[in-house]
């Protein structure tokens, strides 16, 4: 970071930052888009999930190391605080999904944050869709296995009203269940990790950029710019945390729908 | 954690995380109303050359279903 900060200063600073930023080349030449840092990121992601997880749980104790105790707090927390809590006994069996589905996220939303990394896969729409998409297959088919895909439909689309207004609800039911929920599911976490990204460019790369100004008045701001960057990055740390936990959370509460015996 | 039979949580935590679920589904009920609604306003705008009428009452049909949807499916 330190030497591209020097390239900035002596080159003009590409400010403000654009789209581009988020179309990074290629590792090697020739393989775009399937070896991008975004693609390398997701495979460390899942190589860290998969290490840390084995490593803790490779000898468990009694009274649990600090590897046991945090693995065995994230994923007790993904059991008892959203799959119990939300789906009941029943949602135990997607605990598991739901404690990889947080710690990808988190993790991924953090590499956001580390210096020299600095971006997340989920600032680009590609990864949140995938996370969407996976989501969406799951609440539909634990219903439609649960219901057959007939009374599954009935029970998603015909909500408790008299018939003369089931014309005008249906389709809004259909809207909000079937197209709203997995598009609202990866804008959010996609758009939350895009700006922010873009937030923390504007105000890093804009301080260069006061700084590189002719006027003398101008360059202190530089500082002000910095400081303001510094303060947005930890708004950034509880945004990682917040939508990593939002996105779980509405996974759940959608499998509960699907699951749920009446509304 | 998930070893030791741990105590319940306060119900604060639950009744925080049932109530952005209520609110992500009011507005998704809401909005959902007067775009679909809305949407067939404007095609029917469109087929029968009504210049934005048709919309306007979709939208305000829409948003009425989605209260009520709202309603009934929130148990308010």
């Amino acid at each position: 970071m330190i030497s591209q900060a020097i390239v900035h200063l002596r080159d003009p600073i590409p400010f403000p930052p654009s789209v581009e930023e988020f179309y990074p080349p290629p590792l090697i030449a020739g393989t775009y888009p399937w070896l991008t840092k975004f693609t390398l990121l997701v495979w460390v992601a899942v190589g860290l999930i998969i290490i840390f997880f084995l490593v803790a749980y490779r000898n468990p104790q009694m009274v649990p190391t600090k590897r046991q105790w945090i693995a065995e707090s994230i994923y007790g927390f993904a059991r008892e605080n959203i799959a119990k809590e939300l789906i009941g006994t029943e949602g135990v069996r997607f605990a598991p999904y739901f404690a990889t589905l947080f710690c990808f996220i988190l993790l991924t939303n953090v590499f956001g944050l580390i210096p020299g990394i600095q971006i997340s896969p989920n600032s680009h729409i590609a990864f949140p869709v995938i996370l969407a998409v996976i989501s969406y297959v799951l609440f539909n088919y634990v219903g439609i296995r649960k219901y057959g895909f007939v009374k599954y439909m009935k029970h998603s689309l015909i909500p408790p009203a008299p018939w003369f207004i089931l014309p005008l609800l249906i389709p809004i039911e259909f809207f909000s269940t079937f197209i709203v929920r997995p598009v609202t599911l990866a804008l959010r976490l996609f758009a939350n990790l895009f700006a922010g990204h873009v937030i923390l460019l504007v105000f890093t790369l804009g301080g260069f950029a006061l700084l590189a100004s002719s006027s003398s008045l101008i360059k202190p701001l530089s500082v002000l710019s910095w400081a303001l960057a510094i303060a947005l990055f930890f708004l950034e740390v509880l945004v990682a945390i917040l939508q990593a936990y939002v996105f779980v959370i509405l996974t759940s509460s959608y499998v509960q729908g699907a699951l749920a015996e009446e509304h | 954690m998930a070893g030791d039979p741990t105590p319940k949580r306060p119900r604060d935590d639950d009744e925080a995380a049932a109530g952005a679920n209520q609110g992500w589904a009011a507005v998704s009920y809401l909005i959902g109303g007067i775009l679909v609604w809305g949407f067939a306003g404007w095609l029917v705008d469109r087929w029968l050359d009504t210049g934005g009428i048709a919309t306007a009452i979709g939208a305000v049909l829409g948003a009425a279903g989605g209260v009520y949807l709202i309603v009934r499916r929130g148990g308010a």
